[in-house]
């Protein structure tokens, strides 16, 4: 996996491993099972580059749906599939649910003193995952949203660390001192 | 031996019923060898009557013992789950029971309850099953890097974060327009900066910096593309910096108005200050040059200093206007 580091600017020169998925995951990757032993023998070819990997800081998870305990199970699911795959869970937690009411009339023709009442409940659970690296986070988000339930939506909020690139890290202007460009 | 024999047949994906052809779907599992007893489903038109109608339905098979009868303690259940599926009463050896009950009853059973067929369930998510996915998995992981265990040395390091979110729905489209969007975060005390290039940073950026975490926030979504979105946020900070570096002609004609911190130095509150203290002083002494700099230097004119431009800084309030009382009253020996 990634090579031992030391601190410092060498982070940044030494190559880290890039990992590819480059053999197509199946569509729910536990039919290999279901058949036994014959595919356990014949791993996926993995490659591996030298590009770096992308940092994430914060991976924010949120899933939405109608229904809580739908949302429970899936959060034991997430949480013990981050616990598997060895990704730290900075914190899981429920925002408050968002009910939509509407106010509509009963009947098709008058009757204007008779409504139905109708809403829709939103219930959230949001899992935040801290410092994963890039081919990590495909692989987690790639398994959690293959099996993510009918009817539950979610978002993904990634945070990516970069460095300051070479261009920014000095003015251009202090090899001209002379040099004083009017503003267009 | 049935019993033995039918757990082999389960354990592969299709069941060749011998003789009576191929069968996909795992529930409807013939049995050669066992009739059941005790589901009487009737058979339809016994065939034997003489009437023969214009047409005769073929006897209906009995059903057979659900499979959970047969099904063992220790089994491997991701074989009977492998992938989502609806609930099937048949597979599932757990006595469920869903939906409203009737007066006086207790809730439906799960033999035939469409309320559990409705909702999704997650049977085929167990742990053991995470466990085997996962094991799948790991050598697609890498690891994070030990060097960058804090968030500190993370933000000293690599100081740009680039925000970005993606959204999973089901609809009539896969997209979302709202995934184009990039914040670009990144802390001005680690950009390299001096204190101009800092205050017309400042000034050129307006609402886009938060002056209690020190963060600029640059959001780019006039792109239809997230990677165009993220250069365009790459390329504007790069302007900024070298703008702001910069120094034009026409900056030299910036007043007092445009100051970003009230000084105090050469002010008309110092004028003033000064002013009422010489008069103070002595009614007839000469005034001598020295006097000015050495009223600065008391300690009661820096106290009034301090609380002047703590008061023209952050406004006025409690603390503030308390500090003034104080400083005056020990200017004036009141």
């Amino acid at each position: 996996m990634a090579a031992p580091v030391a601190l410092g600017r060498d982070i940044c020169s030494l190559a880290r491993i890039f990992v590819g998925i480059s053999s197509h995951l199946p569509l729910t990757p536990s039919t290999s099972f279901h058949t036994g032993v014959v595919f356990s023998s014949t791993p996926s070819s993995i490659t591996v580059t030298d590009e770096p990997d992308t940092l994430f800081q914060k991976v924010s998870v949120l899933v939405k749906g109608h229904d809580r305990a739908v949302l429970n199970s899936y959060e034991f699911f997430a949480t013990m599939a981050a616990k598997e795959l060895g990704i730290t869970l900075d914190k899981v937690f429920e925002p408050p649910k968002d009910i939509e009411r509407l106010t509509l009339l009963k009947s098709i023709h008058i009757y204007k003193k008779h409504r139905v009442q109708y809403e829709m409940r939103t219930h959230y659970r949001c899992i935040e995952l801290s410092h994963v690296t890039g081919s990590t986070a495909q692989v987690y988000l790639e398994y959690i949203q293959r099996n993510l339930t009918e009817g539950v939506a979610m978002e993904v909020t990634k945070t990516a660390m970069e460095k300051v690139p070479d261009h920014i890290l000095e003015s251009m202007w202090k090899d001209q001192p002379t040099d004083d460009k009017p503003s267009q | 031996m049935a019993a033995h024999t039918s757990k082999a047949f389960l354990s592969l994906g299709q069941i060749n019923g011998p003789g009576l052809g191929l069968y996909s779907s795992l529930s409807r599992v013939t049995y050669a060898t066992a009739p059941s007893t005790n589901t009487f489903t009737g058979n339809k038109g016994f065939p034997d009557k003489g009437k023969r109608g214009p047409f005769v339905r073929k006897p209906r098979r009995d059903a057979g013992e659900p499979r959970t009868e047969k099904m063992a303690v220790d089994q491997d259940w991701t074989a009977v789950y492998p992938a989502a599926a609806s609930f099937r009463a048949d597979s599932v050896p757990l006595p469920v029971r869903m939906g409203y009950p009737p007066e006086g009853g207790v809730h439906p059973a799960k033999k035939g309850n469409l309320e559990l067929i409705k909702i999704p369930n997650f049977l085929h998510l167990t742990p053991a099953a995470i466990k085997k996915h996962c094991e799948a998995l790991k050598p697609f992981c890498t690891e994070w890097p030990s060097a960058l265990d804090t968030d500190a040395k993370c933000d000293e390091h690599f100081p740009i974060k680039m925000e970005s979110t993606d959204y999973v729905s089901a609809g009539m489209s896969v997209r979302n327009p709202s995934a184009r969007i990039v914040n670009l975060k990144v802390k001005l005390s680690s950009l390299n900066l001096d204190d101009h290039a800092r205050k017309k940073m400042l000034k050129l950026v307006g609402k886009r910096y938060c002056k209690a975490t020190g963060i600029l926030t640059i959001t780019a979504d006039s792109c239809p593309f997230r990677q165009q979105n993220t250069d365009y946020a790459m390329y504007l900070l790069t302007v900024l910096y070298h703008e702001s570096w910069k120094t034009e002609p026409w900056e030299a004609t910036k007043t007092t108005a445009d100051v970003e911190e009230y000084s105090w130095e050469n002010s008309p509150s110092q004028n003033n200050i000064l002013d009422t203290l010489v008069r103070m002083r002595v009614a007839g002494e000469e005034e001598v040059e020295g006097v000015r700099e050495e009223l600065l230097g008391r300690r009661e004119v820096q106290e009034y200093k301090d609380s002047v431009t703590r008061l023209k800084n952050e406004g006025e309030s409690e603390s503030t206007m308390l500090q003034y009382r104080e400083a005056v009253k020990k200017v004036f020996n009141l």
